[in-house]
């Protein structure tokens, strides 16, 4: 096969059809980028942190949603609530800390209160204004408190204590709606019993948010993964299906990993999740960028955060049994951080792939187009995970909310799907 | 004065360790008290502001017979508790006395304001 010239690297290769195929545009155009930021990111639920999170009464969490400041606190009636984390005299970030409590008084504030340190006006855990300072003085009857509540966001705890947050007050869909069934793989599994953060790490890769959720979203890469797999894994791991749901979610199937034929690994029967067949391993790719991955006795789950065409802020979170043992806790550690820790044999390899793929779409780089049409069904004729249809399904699901369509983003979808037609 | 073996009181402190116009705050094994002094008369009360719960003791300023919350400035007559300028609840006391030149107070009940939130049942999306 020759190499092609600047016009034939132009042409769809092959018999690819539009639809299997995207224009590289997508990973690394500015004006893309912003338009998934307010056409996707504002619109939809994301998970933003886990609910052991926050312990007690009074803990807090804070966070940005499509680049808004977002603070999420437990109420003294137990509930979590979410806010724009912004004050709403003078526009301050109310909390600059990660996390922490408000149930000790600040210097300039009460306790049980949020207080905005620049005028001391405050709130309390449902978001209603406590205080403003020389209010009377200031606005006599013109401003009250009842005036000034935070902005309160639309906030659902579900599936395994994950605080899901949403900036649009319109969705009209809950968490389980928007999800589309994705988590009947795992549900079961995840609200069995509470479950407990016990790793957290994030990293800010140099890559286009849906590089890393593609990365998760096809299973043949394993050719990068070969050194370490060849022995674990067994045609069972090619067998696995990709299934799509409503809303561009995509459950990989479940397969029966052999740990204890991996080098230096053990079985990880002892500590399976609920309801979780041992050593089995489910996956959710959950659009437009989370990750929840559940191997024997480990719960990962990853959330994406894009801070620009090439810039992706991920946070790693690894959840066991909030019942565990010391001990118990410390082995699901190790078995989740032999894989999925920062020195794992997991991440450092898909990084490798996403990183250089970046490299090659610099938004100065002429555009190209950017694979996912391999179809491989099993006997049942339901795509394997060697079928891009994970990807399919998620681009499908982007070129709606966008407007546009993925293998050429010029288009509109509806113009996009009558060149497919055709 | 009370019996003395009554077992609900208990000593707080000596009347010379609080100064003219000093708040101080004591541990009484179940809860915390603040005590105040007003020339030779004294104050136990809860060591919150009735307000939003400011601790007294770092927030308090007592000054010519009036307790004055720095905070957001409620304040009160510290003799009586009565409320004087912003402030919209009255102080509370526990009941005390000087015995033998210490403090004492009946702290088998502990006094709390009641800070209720608004309720959010009714929010509107």
């Amino acid at each position: 096969m020759p190499a092609r010239n600047a016009k034939q690297w132009e042409k769809v290769p092959g018999k690819i059809s539009s639809g299997e195929y995207v224009d590289s545009r997508i990973y690394s155009d500015r004006d893309i980028f912003e338009e998934e930021i307010t056409k996707i990111f504002s619109k939809v639920w994301m998970p933003v942190c886990h609910e052991s999170e926050l312990p007690d009464p009074y803990s807090f969490r804070t966070m940005t949603v499509a680049r808004e400041p977002v603070l999420v606190v437990r109420g003294a009636d137990n509930q979590i609530r979410a806010f724009l984390n912004v004050c709403p005299h003078r526009g301050n970030m109310l909390e600059n800390r990660p996390s922490g409590s408000f149930e000790e008084a600040s210097p300039s504030g009460a306790p049980k209160h949020i207080t905005c340190m620049f005028h001391a006006w405050q709130f309390d855990m449902k978001g209603n204004c406590a205080h403003i300072s020389r209010a009377t003085e200031g606005y006599q009857d013109r401003l009250e408190c009842k005036d000034v509540g935070l902005r309160r966001l639309r906030c659902e705890v579900k599936y395994g204590g994950f605080v899901w947050v949403t900036l649009n007050d319109g969705i009209g869909q809950t968490v389980e709606e928007w999800a589309g069934g994705a988590f009947d793989c795992m549900q079961k599994s995840l609200d069995a019993e509470p479950l407990e953060v016990f790793h957290y790490h994030k990293a800010i890769i140099p890559c286009n948010y849906k590089l890393w959720h593609d990365t998760n979203s096809e299973f043949y890469h394993d050719y990068l993964h070969y050194h370490n797999r060849v022995t674990g894994f067994n045609d069972s791991y090619f067998a696995r299906k990709n299934i799509g749901f409503d809303n561009g979610h995509v459950n990989v199937g479940s397969f029966e990993v052999q740990y204890d034929e991996y080098e230096g690994f053990e079985s990880r029967e002892e500590l399976s999740f609920p309801h979780l067949p041992t050593n089995h391993w489910e996956m959710i790719d959950f659009f437009p960028g989370v990750n929840f991955n559940l191997r024997g006795s480990a719960l990962r789950c990853d959330i994406m955060t894009p801070l620009g065409p090439d810039k992706v802020m991920i946070e790693f979170r690894g959840l066991g049994l909030k019942r565990d043992t010391p001990e118990e806790r410390l082995t699901r550690q190790r078995h989740h951080n032999s894989i999925w820790g920062p020195f794992g044999r997991n991440l450092h390899e898909d990084l490798l792939a996403v990183t250089t793929q970046q490299a090659t779409m610099s938004e100065w780089a002429d555009k190209r187009r950017i694979l996912h049409g391999r179809h491989e069904l099993d006997a049942d004729g339901d795509p394997t995970i060697h079928d891009e249809e994970g990807m399919r399904h998620f681009y499908d699901a982007w070129g709606q909310w966008m407007d546009r369509w993925p293998g050429d983003p010029d288009l509109s979808y509806e113009e996009g799907q009558k060149r497919k037609a055709a | 004065m009370s019996d003395a073996t009554d077992t609900a009181w208990q000593q707080i402190c000596s009347a010379t360790d609080i100064n003219d116009g000093e708040l101080k705050r004591f541990e009484t094994g179940q809860f915390a008290v603040v005590v105040a002094r007003v020339g030779d008369e004294f104050r136990v009360i809860p060591p919150f502001c009735p307000h939003m719960a400011e601790p007294l003791h770092e927030s308090g300023i007592c000054r010519g017979g009036a307790l004055t919350c720095s905070k957001h400035l409620w304040q009160w007559n510290l003799l009586t508790g009565e409320e004087q300028g912003p402030a919209e609840r009255p102080l509370v006391f526990y009941e005390s006395e000087i015995r033998d030149g210490d403090i004492w107070a009946r702290v088998d009940q502990e006094l709390v304001y009641e800070f209720d939130e608004e309720d959010d049942d009714d929010f509107e999306w």
